[in-house]
């Protein structure tokens, strides 16, 4: 099974939405879609299934058009999109029945997920009296209450608390693990770094960077390093050239122009009876890859 | 097919079970049930007002003979009419005629400008014959100026006859008037007329409040965002098909169960033979042939508004926009109300405004069925009228499927119709 965009393009009147997409997906996994608000990445999303018409390029799935005919697709959109004064379980029933699900089917599905994200309590609740996050996971449900084979979040973890955010990873991995493929539109780039091996960065709708994602790091070489220790390691790094990033409460992160210049600078530590407690030299973060690629408009 | 009953059945739930519309049923069942009662609660008082009749006619009496609370001054010194004062004395009896003086006579208008009881009644002579000059406050108060003419009148040419020599009798013959007799071979049924009038305003009601429901249904979605959900599912024209059906249908229970609840509050509790305002009041109006060609109407006029109303409730992005947004709709309404329901109560029958009305889609559902049963309309007419109503109703749901399916994921400044209606989709 594979997933396939090819040169997606819109504009709306003077302005271009989405400037000849282009990627694909040829495993079950989670492909992320990045980029800043405004990026396209929504638009994209709607394109390739075939609820937005695109201007030109297209969209398919095992080679055919993806439409609501022709594929049960899962798409949780950006913004939360339940009726609030509605009792959860009813429209997560509407939901799964407009997804050609019988009413029963609907019903066992529904119960299903809700055991499973943690939200049976409030089945017989309005949407409204539910916090945000619960809201989400309700949102989330009526994505997947049909079992879709290919499912689009778009920004699933937004407005979720840590303990909520845990529970929809876990399920994100149980998704990937049962074969499913995943589109996930994002710009919080932990969250991506986390789940995504491959992805695409999207600046005004262009495609500013894509591919998988450790060969992306690894183009980059080592171009971090971390160290904590029980002393004062600033005079070492000024005087072995190293450029301080991030001062943090524990540890402090340096950049540097390869590995030479890290073990050099180890070296001084160690030369001066000063033994840190963690060394790490790293790749760069996604994060700063993507401040890198459309930083200067940012 | 299935989708369409999907959205129907949840949106007809869900919509029933609203506060707006189980307080909006329940207020009217209660208004019917209040006025429904009226007639019984008239006859017991008329039996009170029967057995104190006597009571009352004797204080009217002993108010009547007083002094009289309105007073008129009648200004006659020239004795052109003798006995003038007598006469207008006896046939005003409420009021004190008392003799005035010209002299007076401004005095006397300041006075009728502060109080409307009281009157003057001036004779003068011009061209050698009396002139009568009755002074009220306004046309509501003070004396009736055609009775005391015609007292005064009948009076005056009594006196001339007499004059030339007739004797009593001989004028009493010649002055009598020639006996009239008015008979009404049938019942005075307004019914009909009532009846009519009472559907053009339900009609009117459900284009507006099923209407607005459509549009907010809608908004709601929209705004909400429940649309994307639901979009990646179901093709727009389906869920908007769906939510009309749905609004349409609860509009037709919710009739259905209010026309139902009042035959029985009638049969309960309306006595037989009662009349408002001289007409009886009965259903024989409705026929099973009128009730189809109502019902047809009912459903084709909710059905052309309906879909109006969808596509203003697509076209908003923020809830609070959806009045302005339906300005334009509502007043198309207004204008096809009024259109229709002047022109069915029109005497002048088939003018070309009466034509233009009947045919024309915005105003045929509230013209047509008033006329319908006042027994106006040939089923030939109405015909023709649903075709056209049909076939706009046809053109209009493609149209609005258009402009819904291109707005329904668009947010910011609301578009223009056309730019909604060119929008690649």
């Amino acid at each position: 099974m594979s997933l396939q965009a090819d040169n997606l393009c819109k504009a709306f009147g003077n302005k271009i939405a989405v400037d000849h997409i282009s990627f694909d997906m040829n495993e079950p996994g989670v492909f992320g879609l990045i980029g800043t608000n405004g990026a396209g990445k929504t638009t994209t999303i709607r394109m390739i299934l075939g609820i937005m018409p695109a201007d030109s390029g297209s969209a398919s799935w095992n080679g055919e058009k993806i439409s609501r005919e022709t594929l049960a697709f899962g798409y949780m959109p950006e913004e939360r999109g339940i009726y609030m004064k509605n009792k959860v379980l009813d429209q997560l029933i509407y939901f799964g029945q407009l997804r050609g699900m019988s009413k029963a089917d609907a019903k066992k599905s529904a119960l299903s997920y809700m055991e499973r994200l943690e939200v049976s309590e409030y089945r017989d609740m309005q949407a409204e009296k539910l916090s945000k996050g619960n809201q989400q996971k309700i949102q989330l449900i009526a994505t997947l209450i049909h079992n879709p084979q290919l499912i689009f979040l778009d920004e699933p973890f937004s407005g979720l608390d840590p303990v909520n955010a845990e529970i929809l990873s876990r399920l994100i991995r149980q998704l990937t693990d049962e074969g499913r493929y995943i589109v996930m539109s994002s710009h919080q780039m932990s969250t991506v770094e986390e789940y995504c091996e491959n992805l695409l960065i999207l600046h005004h709708g262009k495609t500013v960077l894509k591919g998988n994602m450790r060969q992306i790091k690894a183009g980059y070489g080592h171009t971090n390093l971390i160290v904590s220790s029980g002393q004062d390691v600033s005079a070492a790094a000024e005087a072995c050239g190293l450029q301080l990033l991030e001062a943090r409460a524990n540890e402090m992160e340096y950049k540097i122009k390869g590995d030479e210049m890290a073990n050099r600078f180890l070296k001084k530590l160690l030369d001066d009876g000063n033994y840190p407690t963690k060394y790490e030299i790293k790749e760069p973060s996604l994060n700063e890859i993507f401040i890198e690629k459309v930083g200067s408009d940012l | 097919m299935r989708q369409i009953f999907i959205v129907f059945q949840y949106t007809l739930r869900d919509a029933a079970k609203k506060k707006a519309f189980i307080i909006s049923t329940v207020v009217i069942l209660a208004l019917i049930l209040v006025l429904s009662l009226i007639p019984r609660t008239m006859s017991l008082f008329s039996e009170d007002e029967s057995a104190g009749s006597v009571e009352e006619s004797a204080n009217e009496e002993t108010e009547q003979n007083g002094s009289g609370e309105e007073i008129c001054y009648y200004i006659d010194e020239n004795e052109l009419i003798p006995s003038g004062q007598q006469a207008l004395a006896a046939a005003f009896p409420e009021n004190d005629v008392r003799p005035g003086e010209t002299a007076k006579l401004e005095q006397y208008r300041k006075e009728i400008e502060e109080n409307g009881e009281i009157s003057v009644v001036s004779v003068t002579e011009q061209d050698g014959r009396p002139h009568i000059l009755v002074i009220c406050k306004d046309f509501m108060s003070g004396i009736d100026s055609q009775l005391a003419a015609e007292t005064l009148g009948n009076l005056y040419t009594q006196t001339q006859l007499m004059e030339k020599g007739l004797t009593r009798e001989e004028i009493a013959a010649a002055t009598e008037p020639l006996p009239l007799e008015e008979e009404a071979a049938g019942q005075l049924d307004m019914t009909g007329y009532m009846l009519g009038i009472i559907f053009t305003m339900l009609m009117f009601f459900a284009v507006y409040y099923y209407g607005y429901g459509v549009a907010m249904s809608v908004a709601t979605e929209k705004t909400s965002r429940v649309m994307e959900t639901l979009i990646v599912s179901a093709k727009p024209s389906r869920i908007l098909i769906g939510k009309c059906l749905a609004m349409g249908v609860l509009g037709l229970l919710q009739f259905g169960g209010v026309i139902l609840f009042a035959v029985i509050c009638c049969s309960l509790f309306i006595p037989e033979g009662f009349q408002l305002f001289g007409a009886t009041l009965s259903l024989n109006a409705v026929t099973p042939y009128s009730a189809l060609f109502l019902l047809i109407y009912f459903v084709l006029g909710y059905s052309l508004y309906a879909m109006l109303n969808a596509v203003c409730g697509a076209s908003v992005s923020k809830i609070e926009d959806v009045n302005s947004a339906m300005m334009p709709v509502s007043l198309v309404a207004v204008l096809g109300f009024y259109l229709g329901y002047f022109t069915s109560i029109s005497s002048s029958g088939n003018g070309t405004l009466q034509k233009i009305a009947m045919y024309l889609p915005i105003s045929s559902p509230f013209m047509v069925p008033s006329r319908l049963l006042n027994g106006g309309m040939e089923t030939g007419e109405m015909l023709i009228s649903i075709g056209i109503l049909l076939i706009s109703i046809v053109l209009l749901v493609i149209i609005s499927m258009r402009i819904y399916s291109a707005s329904v994921l668009h947010y910011g400044k609301r578009q223009k119709i056309w730019e909604m209606y060119n929008k690649k989709i």
